[in-house]
């Protein structure tokens, strides 16, 4: 009995985790991204420096009518944000936070879990994209799919060759693996995966498929209320998944000083200065175009996952 | 190029983290007043004693958004056996701030200075034709009209500054010269140069 | 069928007997539907269905990292492709009146005959060998690596050669269009490091000639 209660309760922490982080993320970039602008971004909501202002957002989606359009195909125009949600949800069940078993639920082949799921909420994109009867959502949904071919083969190049230094592919494995000097090992591993992860988050500088100037909002176009609500909180759950993932593999998870009693913050700490990253970037750079993106991806960023891996190989011949 | 590759791209974040340190330039409006600079048009003032229903504004604005009204009245002669006069008295003046471009041609040609800028600008209604406003309501902004800035150090003179200057001058010149011709007769008089 | 009934759980099923024959027949009907909708695009969408039904199974025989693989290519990166190409195409929202081709008695013959002899192969193979799953798992990564590199080996480098022919078989198609290059030996040019960079230029000139690709091909770039 106490088994199916221990499940209940880490399920209910990570879907705790999973409705908490990604507004924490939200406002964050609300705040940041201003005062990166010279701007102090939202004040009134909540009082203290607007600290509520998704959760006013959240009840104004709520609010709002949800439209299908006429031409739209229906069930799947209303399937999609679920799809394109629900994998980052599982994601963060896998994702390891602390040490002895700080986890929503260990999977042996975690990594693999991880890479697998988190690529099935592109479909959701591309449902959306499609169903929508929009030719902007198209245009979306079609350079959602053409990203893929960029960021898809250097993230799981990046993810091996964590996997092959570690010799194991369940998440808290590879943590516990972790020694202080992998950090300048699976240095370029880890920017190429963090490179790529941003392209599949579709977040600045690689957000052509929702380019908002040129094509309204990509494949969300036509999505109202909550409905688009939770497309914008998949992307957010997709930093807080991006983040923490990249903490795991190449920043060494939990481990730092007092990692014994304190290990589950050092994970949030890193996740929290890399979801900062995330924002930091999105501020800095343009977007990119599509065809610079493969450019980036085919020329650059394989050709390091290679070299990572390669790199990996050696090392980890030598060391033995 | 620069010499090491992405030099720009670590410029470009270094800009965005410097200014996410630096105070942000928000003006928070409804807590804090703003800070309007001086001469800002915010609305139209009206000081009706110097008003003589000319007309000329009405005439002048462009697009034709300040209403007059007047009627004319006889004034009894000031001393007796002496000429009736009329007179312009004011019945109606409003101006509809929705159509109002703030252009300012009406206080330009204004000959009596009777209408001034007010900074005032929080007069937002909730139905448009509630933004015309009637002679009370233009005269309650005429309090609000801040005095004029002081001219720059190196300015021109104000014209009616300088024609008083010159006047005064002049007249202390002559009271000179007079008082000189009184005293002492053996040095030429020398009125040409005043 | 009547061979197997001598194992021991199968008149008194376990729990992941009957999830796993539930998800089966799931599995099946998404496939069906697959096959037989005219709505294109739903096709795909079905066959993601039945892709993910498949991975479930595989699961549910404790081959996680079989699982996750299919999952990972198939539907992340196979059925998106295959959205990719439908929206090039002009897949409309409702059905398509051309989406059959004729040949529907011919396929069923050759789907039923092919099912037919995988399950015969596999009942007659197994009969009624009793696989203990409870015990050290066999699908598990670390078998399924050992595995794949002692007894398999040879055909997987095999595998691994097709690939490689299927790659420059692309890169070559895909630069006939640069006339100027085509004296330059298109293998060796391959090889070298260009070759990678023209991987996405073979997709989007692929597209060409259907009525959208104008569209795409500005968007997915013609470097
Ligand atoms: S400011 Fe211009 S538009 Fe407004 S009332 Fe005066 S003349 Fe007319
Ligand atoms: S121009 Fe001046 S004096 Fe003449 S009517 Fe207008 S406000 Fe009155």
């Amino acid at each position: 009995m106490s088994g199916t209660l221990d499940v209940v309760l880490r399920l209910v922490a990570v879907l705790v985790a999973f409705l908490v982080l990604p507004l924490v993320v939200g406002q964050t970039e609300h705040k940041v991204m201003a005062h990166m602008q010279g701007r102090l971004g939202p004040m009134y909501a909540g009082g203290f420096h607007g600290w509520a202002q998704l959760v006013a957002d959240g009840v104004k989606f709520a609010q709002k009518e949800d439209v299908v359009p006429a031409g739209a195909d229906r069930r799947v125009f209303q399937l999609a944000p679920a799809v394109s949600l629900l994998p980052y949800l599982l994601v963060l069940i896998a994702i390891p936070v602390g040490p002895n078993g700080l986890v929503g639920q260990a999977i042996d082949a975690g990594l693999f879990f991880v890479l697998a799921v988190m690529g099935v909420g592109v479909l959701g994109s591309i449902m959306a994209g499609w169903a929508s009867a929009n030719k902007f959502s198209l245009l979306g949904g079609l350079r959602t799919a053409a990203q893929l071919m960029a960021y898809e083969l250097p993230m799981l190049l990046a993810a091996g060759s964590v996997a092959m230094a570690a010799g194991t592919i369940s998440l808290p494995g590879i943590v516990q693996a972790f020694h202080w000097w992998w950090i300048p090992w699976q240095l370029i591993g880890g920017l190429v995966f963090f490179t790529a992860g941003l392209a599949e988050l579709q977040r600045p500088p690689f957000d052509m498929p929702v380019a908002d100037s040129e094509i309204i909002f990509g494949a969300y176009t036509e999505y109202t209320g909550l409905r688009f609500a939770l497309f914008l909180l998949a992307e957010y759950a997709g930093i807080v998944v991006l983040c923490a993932l990249t903490t795991v593999l190449f920043l060494g998870g939990w481990h730092g000083p007092l990692s014994g009693s304190f290990g589950w913050l050092w994970t949030l700490v890193k996740t929290a200065l890399l979801a900062f990253v995330v924002i930091w970037l999105r501020v800095t750079y343009p977007r990119l175009r599509e065809d610079q993106l493969q450019k980036l991806a085919w020329t650059v960023l394989i050709p390091l996952g290679l070299a990572q891996i390669a790199l990996t190989g050696i090392v980890k011949v030598v060391i033995s | 190029m620069s010499p090491v590759p992405g030099h720009g791209l670590a410029k470009g974040l270094a800009v965005t983290l410097r200014t996410m340190t630096r105070r942000s330039v928000t003006h928070q409006y409804p807590d804090a007043a703003p800070q309007l600079p001086p001469r800002s048009r915010g609305v139209i003032g009206l000081f009706e004693e110097n008003c003589t229903v000319c007309m000329l504004c009405a005439r002048e604005c462009p697009d034709w958004c300040i209403y007059i009204d007047s009627h004319k009245e006889t004034v009894p002669p000031a001393a007796p056996g002496g000429r009736e006069r009329s007179r312009n008295v004011l019945d109606r003046f409003a101006i509809d701030f929705s159509l109002c471009m703030y252009c300012g041609i009406c206080i330009e040609v204004c000959p009596f200075d009777a209408l001034f800028w007010s900074p005032e600008f929080e007069y937002a209604e909730t139905d448009i034709r509630e933004l015309t406003h009637e002679r009370d309501k233009l005269r309650e902004w005429m309090w609000t009209v801040p005095t004029p800035p002081a001219l720059d150090p190196g300015a021109e003179e104000p014209k009616e500054i300088a024609a008083a200057r010159k006047t005064a001058e002049k007249l202390a010149a002559a009271q000179e010269t007079a008082a000189q011709e009184g005293t002492a007769q053996e040095t030429e008089p020398r009125e040409g140069d005043a | 069928m009547t061979l197997a009934a001598a194992h021991p759980g199968f008149m008194s099923p376990s729990g992941v007997e009957i999830a796993f024959a539930l998800v089966g027949i799931a599995t099946l009907g998404a496939a069906l539907i697959t096959v037989t909708t005219r709505q294109l695009v739903h096709a795909a969408l079905w066959l993601v269905v039945a892709l993910g039904g498949l991975a479930i199974e595989y699961l549910l025989l404790t081959a996680e990292f079989i699982a996750w693989v299919q999952v990972l290519i198939y539907v992340g990166s196979v059925v998106v492709l295959l959205l990719f190409g439908l929206m090039l195409t002009k897949a409309p929202i409702g059905r398509s009146p051309d989406a059959d081709s004729g040949n529907g008695w011919v396929a069923l013959t050759v789907a039923v005959a092919a099912a037919a002899t995988l399950v015969w192969v596999v009942v007659d193979a197994f009969r009624s060998t009793w696989i203990d799953l409870g015990g050290a798992a066999q699908g598990s990564t670390k078998v399924t690596g050992a595995v794949l590199f002692r007894h398999w080996v040879l055909p997987f480098e095999a595998l691994s050669v097709l690939l490689l022919a299927a790659l420059v078989g692309a890169i070559v198609l895909s630069r006939r269009g640069a006339p100027a290059r085509r004296a330059a030996s298109a293998a060796l040019g391959a090889l070298s490091g260009r070759g990678a960079s023209s991987g996405p230029g073979a997709m989007s000139e692929r597209a060409a000639g259907s009525e959208r690709a104008a569209v795409s091909k500005r968007k997915t770039g013609e470097s």
